[in-house]
């Protein structure tokens, strides 16, 4: 009895000693997303990370959805847990985070031997990473919709190549996806994601700027009822109901990985995904491996095309006990070396500039020619704290026109209303 | 009832502290602290103040929460008495002297044994537009024309749902409902088979009126179980298509994730009270004093 009793009370000074003994050795902690085959990657570099400074980092492996990775970083960061001391944020909460304070600044580390900003793209920066003036943030990798094609199957039905304008695809996609039904039945023409997610949202936003139309949020005003964003949602249900090209399960269940496994079954003709789709279609075991081509995505008649900017950034604590060290493994992040590596090894676009015109990552990847060119100008999501809140409001009513649950002016018109009634909220006191 | 002594009494007071201490620190402090905050302006990029009423009177002008709302009580209302009588049915046939009656008893309850957002994944897959089971089945029975989209329209969504729920928590009934036939005396019947009383007679004179105690106990988990349905759909639906399927708690979960802490705890606390209220109202109709006594 008195011998368990003893074994007890060891055990229990020794769990209080380790709890003593991390906030000791400060070992730097790090938030990433969990893929089975970013880990490795990412355990690799850190190991570099080590041996170059001699500072340990261990790494919180977060799962793969967005929302549950938010979830993940915003419980500690709103109870002003000192780690995880860097993370990785989707850039449709930068302005969120950094409005509740949780990110350090980095202008000053940027300012002392860090790397010079030109190496980003200007544009992501200005209007992602600096936030009422500071730099809170620094791009790990970059997102952008773009628009794969199957090159095999447009040359077999004589088609000039991607189209150019959504009509240009309506009509491709129609015309191919009638030869090809007979022979398989669950052939479509184009997919995209139109499940109520965030990925909705950006996909409408391309669809929508592609025709022109107006920022969403501007002075504090929502205008999303108007002729332009109109025609593009019109123009969204009906590549499902009317033409028939997208498939009717687009509004309940396509997110960006159901679309590409359509694609790379060899289900579809066009696809709209972001460039880490590239690398996947291309693996050595993909149906459509040497088959695809990638394109900016179409327009409307007299538009030009757009795409949505996304990616993961990387943000510094204001809680981390040790910042100038954190600093240090961010610069790490971001050298070009190891943005070369991301880019090699996982197919990211990187976020620095330089990395797109290296001669090794070009011959292995040469679609990033293409991204680069899309990349100089991504159309961002309202920069606003409450995006969220907003976008929660435009997934239900898009998604709803989508379903034909209502029809696509009704669903602009109460989404108006609705995100107007947001932006009064938390932006009105 | 004998009286009992005072001393026995505070004995009793004293082995229940335990279980008082725990609902007070992982039950009551949190449902209060919730309270608390959903009377604040509890915003993660605003400044933190109190607010009254303000994030209720919100809750009460969103026409979301009046969606989500009815979306739950029909969730509820549909979900709740589908699994009651299925599961009313498999414990009648489980508590009859079957042969293998425990590997029976076990593989019913296998369903309940897989975590919710494993069986959503699961279900996810039989609704499968391209590959799914049940186009599938569509297809080998020629029903229909061409393949169905489950998850695509709002009743479609709806159904899939509640069968995907029944089939996980009907077995939870089964297993609560077996433990109360088991209680039903024999005699009773035998005694009713001797009076001519058919197998249905019986059913309805001695059975239910036996298990109704225990009935009001699942029925009250099932309910408050089904009020805060939340993985299921998450997995499943989303919330779609376009918000039809989005139940309370994912409402509340949604405003927590964009960081207005106040306004989800105003959600959650309208959870707390109604499934507090549905509870009061079947500790009632259970009459367990008398029931027991």
């Amino acid at each position: 009895m008195f011998r368990r009793r003893l074994i007890l009370i060891a055990l229990a000074v020794l769990v209080l000693l380790s709890g003593c003994g991390r906030s000791g050795d400060k070992v730097l902690s790090l938030a990433v997303g969990g893929a089975p085959g970013e880990i490795e990657v990412w355990e690799a570099v850190l190991a570099n990370f080590e041996a170059e400074t001699g500072i340990k980092v261990s790494l919180i492996r977060q799962p793969t959805d967005t929302a549950q990775r938010r979830q993940g970083l915003v419980v500690p960061l709103q109870a002003g847990q000192a780690d995880p001391d860097v993370f990785l944020m989707d850039v449709a909460w930068l302005a969120q985070f950094a409005a509740s304070g949780w990110l350090a600044p980095l202008d000053e580390f940027m300012a002392q031997g860090g790397p010079d900003r030109s190496v980003f793209f200007e544009r992501v920066l200005a209007l992602a990473d600096v936030l009422q003036g500071r730099l809170v943030a620094l791009p790990m990798n970059l997102d952008g919709g773009l628009l794969y094609y199957r090159a095999d199957l447009l040359e077999r039905f004589g088609l000039p190549g991607p189209p150019r304008t959504w009509a240009e695809l309506v009509r491709q996609a129609q015309l191919v996806q009638e030869k090809l039904r007979p022979e398989r039945p669950g052939f479509c023409g184009f997919v995209w994601p139109g499940a109520q997610y965030e990925g909705l949202v950006c996909v409408f936003l391309e669809f929508a700027a592609s025709n022109q139309a107006a920022e969403l949020i501007e002075g504090g005003r929502v205008r999303l009822n108007t002729p332009a964003n109109l025609a593009a949602l019109a123009l969204m249900r009906d590549l499902i109901g009317k033409f028939k090209v997208s498939p009717p399960n687009t509004c309940s269940a396509m997110k960006e990985e159901e679309v590409r496994l359509q694609f790379q079954r060899g289900e579809a003709l066009f696809e709209r995904n972001w460039p880490y789709a590239w690398g996947l279609h291309q693996a050595p075991d993909s149906p459509v491996r040497g088959r695809v081509g990638l394109a900016r995505l179409p327009h409307f008649q007299g538009g030009q095309s757009a795409a949505t900017l996304g990616g993961w950034h990387l943000g510094l604590s204001r809680f981390s006990e040790s910042q100038p060290r954190a600093w240090r493994l961010i610069e790490f992040l971001v050298s070009a070396g190891t943005q070369k590596r991301f880019a090699l090894e996982l197919g990211w676009a990187p976020g620095r500039r330089d990395v797109y015109a290296d001669p090794e990552v070009l011959g292995r990847l040469p679609h990033f020619r293409e991204l680069q060119d899309v990349f100089e100008n991504l159309q961002p999501r309202p920069i606003v704290p409450y995006w969220s809140q907003v976008s929660t409001v435009l997934q239900r009513r898009l998604n709803a026109a989508l379903g034909g649950g209502c029809s696509p002016e009704e669903a602009l018109r109460r989404a108006e209303a609705e995100a107007g009634a947001v932006v009064e909220r938390y932006a009105g006191r | 009832m004998r009286a009992h002594s005072a001393r026995e009494l505070a004995g009793a007071y004293v082995y229940l502290l335990p279980v008082l201490a725990f609902v007070l620190i992982f039950i009551l402090a949190p449902v209060l602290g919730a309270f608390r905050t959903s009377l604040f302006q509890d915003v993660t990029f605003l400044p933190r103040k109190f607010i009254g009423l303000d994030n209720y009177l919100r809750l009460a002008e969103a026409p979301v929460f009046w969606s989500s709302l009815r979306f739950t009580c029909l969730f509820v209302l549909v979900s709740v008495p589908l699994e009651m009588i299925l599961g009313l049915l498999i414990a009648l046939v489980l508590d009859q002297p079957l042969p293998c009656r425990a590997a029976l008893r076990a593989c019913v309850l296998i369903p309940w044994a897989v975590p919710a957002a494993v069986s959503g994944r699961i279900w996810e897959l039989i609704y499968d537009y391209n590959l799914g089971l049940a186009n599938a089945l569509l297809g080998w029975l020629h029903l229909g024309q061409g393949p169905v989209n489950w998850l695509g329209s709002n009743w479609g969504a709806f159904f899939s749902l509640v069968l995907a729920d029944a089939w996980k928590t009907t077995p939870f009934v089964a297993l609560i409902l077996l433990a109360g036939l088991a209680a039903v005396p024999d005699e009773l019947h035998r005694q009713g088979q001797v009076d001519g009383a058919s197998f249905v007679q019986r059913f309805f004179r001695i059975t239910l009126p036996l298990l109704r105690p225990i009935l009001v106990v699942a029925l009250l988990f099932r309910t408050i179980d089904a009020l805060r349905v939340f993985d299921l759909i998450f997995v499943l639906t989303g919330g779609g298509p376009g918000g039809a399927t989005t139940s309370l708690s994912l409402y509340g979960a949604n405003q927590f994730l964009a960081g207005d802490f106040g306004f989800g705890s105003a959600v959650s606390v309208v959870l707390f009270l109604l499934a507090l209220g549905l509870a009061l109202v079947y500790v009632r109709a259970g009459r367990f004093r008398e029931g027991l006594g």
